[in-house]
């Protein structure tokens, strides 16, 4: 019986393994592959080997942008843990009613368009917007903010649009939490502060470790973020990647750039697997 | 102790009405009269007359849908079986092949796309309907598998291993056992990849055909050239059908109980 | 209740990536270009005269059309209209059709003044469909002396206040042309000059971006736009009390027009289109609606008498300068310009 069930479970790994060797690994060798190759004269790639790209990547403009956005990342992540953990863990306090309804009123903004939030944020902070508005109107300025297209401006729509990620699974784990530990503890004579970040912090430290690499890992590469509230001038590498297939139609040079930032998150990724124990996940949500 | 207080109770509702300003200023914009959003020239249905009269905009919306669902089915189909088979044993192999299905959400959309219109056309596969699942599979499966997984690591074999002895054929086992107990976690994982399909434009962009555009895309490529308005009427009424459908799934789910 | 919905999700799911592949009508027209190019009225004319039914895809940068046109060997689209340097690109990569001028009857109502051009000189692929020249435009009250060319946007009283598109070679031409260079030049060594000068640009600029520019300038972000044709008509009729500049040290032009791909699965309903909206009336509605410059003769006399003024030009207008491909040494220190550029105005 056992060795029969073993049979037609190995049969259910099939399809995984097709579709993520034919559509993900194939495409990724193929990425690699054109990362060494010399772009063509219109368009594409010739079959050249050369490194050439990758030592353009050496070059100080490129090297400080992926500073800059390894920067721009971490005081994201920072930001966001600050923001969402607290609010993950609220959350997870509220009656079951009320849980539901957060939840509910926290993936209803996933549903509507990413680019039309971040233009509505255009629409608040836009010279004499309404925030503008707003402010002159009850005398407290005078004249418009400049408020947009800027880094803040940037940190901010960064923050907007990946702080639910974080919210949700510090969330999750929070839910999970043995709440009478903590208890116990407090009964003990611990005091509230020292209770919370043995017990609380720690246990839900899966949780805010999902949220970090959820985090962290796209906010490398939100171009649009950029190029909408920073006004095209923070430049971040996606912007360059994007930059170079486009005007540039440098395709191996956005290769070799794709595949340095793709080694770089698998880095981080391995460090949170480190971290978090080997049964981590990525997106601890569940 | 496991109450909030008033303080938090604030920082709650202070947080979620921030995350929920541009979308009221968009419902709002959408009755603007003037086409940009710099002027307010008083309060007019025409973007919503436009919206309705505008044929590319439902045949998008129709095609967003089709592909949210077909990938994310399709995802929930390869995710979750594979869950379940590494569930037992976890081979070398599948400790590789989990970490190259996460890889579509590590790696910058633009260049995915650029990749798989390379690699697509490489397979002869025509572009379209077809391309768009296939692409937007990949980046689905890692939302759902992560979350299966860890819902079955959590939920032991005990159950599943009392329903064989009592004789149960596996199918039976999975239906009645394993699957109502990852179905929370399947549902929520696919919510999720939902609505990053939906989502999609970079990726959609390289991938798509020559008669299939997606809502995103429209959307994308309408917010670019300046009509704005119309953009935020079709926001509004996605977020009212939404929130419609939340309701009507309560309502049914209070009835039932 | 729940195990019933998915498993009607998942057969639902089978059923349509079963039928999704199949099933294309013969009467369609496979048209590729930005968004908004043609009015509503337009395409739903077509439509209804011809039987032709439109599908309007659409592609964010001219580089995406023609990466998709490249690996689809031209097959997929019937009409695509795009920026004059890169159909230099498509007619090289042999990605055009000779166009069957005889299958236009419309075709002899194009301005001449916008064919002939680097692109496509014996006009044997492309027909034109609008042109523009980007200018700048300031706001009077807000600039208080009078700008009369590229060099005043290094003025010091500018100071985080002028907006850019986003176009690097359109950008760093201009710079080119206050050293009165060509946009075309090969030289690096002036491209290179070229690029430390716009870093001296860079504490000027608020915002750069492709799309709706003009609204930075209506809003008061900034007080002076650097921006396209249709971006100028369109502040300027939101707002008739901005001056618009003709730089002194030279204008830019370019040119939108339109091809059918070498394998145009519906070549037939491609001329009907080029056909249709080369009629004057029709054309007439459509560079009203887009706001580009007319590149259609007949089709001025229909133009409304408020839009004349912006979007129909005397002939001295094409003197302006076409951005055109350069070598790729040249190219890659642009980017790399624009980048550099881009850093520094953070």
């Amino acid at each position: 019986m056992k060795i029969k069930r073993k049979h037609s479970f190995s049969a259910l790994l099939l399809p995984m393994y097709l579709f993520t060797i034919l559509f993900v690994f194939l495409p990724i060798v193929y990425m690699i592959y054109i990362s060494f190759m010399t772009r063509a004269e219109v368009w594409g790639f010739d079959t050249h080997v050369t490194l050439q790209n990758y030592m353009r990547i050496l070059e100080p403009l490129y090297l400080d942008t992926f500073v800059r956005s390894l920067k721009l990342a971490f005081t994201t992540t920072v930001l966001v843990i600050l923001i969402g953990y607290p609010f993950g863990y609220f959350m997870a306090k509220l009656s079951a009613k009320w849980k539901a309804r957060m939840m509910m009123l926290m993936m209803i903004p996933f549903w509507t368009s990413s680019l039309v939030r971040l233009n509505g944020w255009v629409i608040v902070f836009q010279s004499n917007g309404v925030l503008d508005k707003i402010l002159m109107g009850l005398g407290i300025t005078t004249e418009p903010l400049k408020l947009l297209y800027s880094y803040p401006a940037v940190v901010f729509g960064m923050i907007y649009a990946l702080c639910p990620f974080m919210i949700l699974s510090v969330y999750s784990s929070v839910e999970k939490m043995d709440w009478s530990l903590l208890e116990a503890a407090v009964d003990l004579g611990a005091n509230r502060r020292k209770a919370f970040f043995d017990i609380t912090f720690k246990m839900t430290m899966p949780g805010l470790l999902s949220g970090v690499v959820l985090t962290f890992i796209p906010s490398m590469g939100l171009f649009f973020v950029a190029d909408i509230l920073g006004g095209s001038k923070v430049v971040l590498v996606g912007n360059i990647i994007q930059e170079q297939l486009t005007k540039g139609r440098n395709v191996p040079f956005a290769a070799a750039l794709s595949v340095i930032l793709m080694i770089m998150t698998s880095l981080i990724i391995a460090l949170y697997r480190k971290i978090a124990g080997a049964d981590a996940n990525i997106s601890g949500l569940g | 102790m496991k109450k909030n207080s008033l303080l938090s109770t604030i920082y709650l509702w202070i947080v979620t009405i921030i995350l929920y300003i541009p979308i009221i200023l968009t419902v709002i914009y959408s009755f603007n009269d003037n086409k940009s959003p710099v002027y307010w020239t008083g309060f007019s249905m025409r973007w919503y007359e436009e919206l309705a009269h505008d044929r590319s905009m439902k045949e998008a919306l129709i095609n967003s849908l089709i592909l949210a669902f077909s990938s994310c089915g399709l995802s929930i189909l390869i995710a979750t079986s594979a869950a379940l088979a590494m569930r037992k044993r976890e081979s070398k192999w599948d400790k590789i092949i989990t970490y190259l299905s996460t890889l579509p959400i590590m790696i910058p959309e633009i260049i995915l796309g650029m990749v798989f219109l390379g690699v697509f056309s490489f397979m002869n596969l025509p572009f379209g309907m077809l391309t768009l699942i296939i692409a937007h599979t990949t980046f689905c499966i890692p939302y759902i598998f992560s979350m299966v997984k860890a819902r079955l690591q959590g939920i032991g074999t005990q159950l599943e291993e009392a329903a064989y002895d009592l004789g149960a054929r596996p199918f039976r086992v999975f239906w009645d056992v394993t699957l109502p107990s990852i179905l929370p976690a399947i549902l929520s994982g696919a919510i999720l990849a939902f609505a990053m399909s939906f989502d999609d434009v970079v990726i959609s962009i390289f991938v798509t055909g020559a008669s299939t555009n997606t809502l995103a895309i429209k959307i994308y490529t309408k917010l670019k050239t300046g009509v704005t308005p119309e953009i935020n009427a079709l926001a509004t009424v996605l977020l009212v059908v939404t929130i419609a459908v939340i309701l009507l799934s309560e309502i049914t789910k209070k009835k039932e109980e | 209740m729940k195990k019933k919905m998915l498993a009607c999700l998942l057969s639902a799911v089978t059923v349509v990536v079963a039928l999704t592949g199949c099933g294309s009508q013969s009467k369609e027209l496979n048209l590729y270009t930005w968004d908004g190019m043609f009015p509503q009225e337009i395409l739903d004319g077509f439509e209804k005269e011809t039987g032709y039914k439109i599908n309007y895809s659409n592609f964010d940068y001219d580089e995406d059309m023609l990466a998709k046109l490249e690996e689809t060997q031209g097959a997929d689209y019937d009409v695509v209209i795009a920026d004059d340097y890169i159909l230099e690109s498509v007619i090289a990569e042999g990605l055009a059709t000779k166009l069957d001028t005889s299958k236009i009857s419309t075709y002899g109502n194009i301005n001449p003044l916008y064919q002939g051009q680097f692109y496509d000189e014996k006009d044997e692929y492309t027909i034109p469909y609008g042109a523009g020249i980007p200018l700048i435009v300031y706001d009077p009250s807000k600039v208080d002396f009078e700008i009369t060319g590229y060099e005043d946007l290094w003025d010091e009283r500018l100071e985080d206040s002028v907006a850019l598109i986003g176009n690097y070679r359109v950008i760093e031409g201009i710079v080119l042309k206050t050293m009165g260079e060509s946009f075309n030049t090969e030289d690096l060594d002036v491209i290179s000059k070229a690029g430390e000068k716009m870093l001296a640009l860079a504490p000027n600029i608020r915002v750069i971006s492709d799309a709706n520019t003009q609204d930075y300038l209506l809003n008061g972000e900034v007080s002076v736009a650097f921006m396209y044709t249709s971006q100028v008509v369109t502040a300027l009729m939101e707002n008739p009390d901005l001056k618009v500049v003709y730089p002194k040290e030279g204008l830019g032009f370019g040119i939108m027009a339109a091809f059918i791909p070498s394998k145009a699965p519906h070549a037939d309903a491609a001329y009907a289109f080029l056909e249709y909206i080369n009629q004057p009336e029709n054309a007439a509605k459509c560079f009203e609606h887009i706001c580009f410059f007319c590149t259609n003769k007949a089709a001025e006399d229909y133009i409304s008498e408020d839009m004349k003024e912006a979007i129909v030009v005397p002939a001295s207008i094409s003197d302006g300068e076409i951005i055109q491909n350069i070598s790729q040494e040249a190219e890659d220190l642009h980017a790399k310009n624009w980048d550099n550029f881009k850093v520094a105005c953070e």
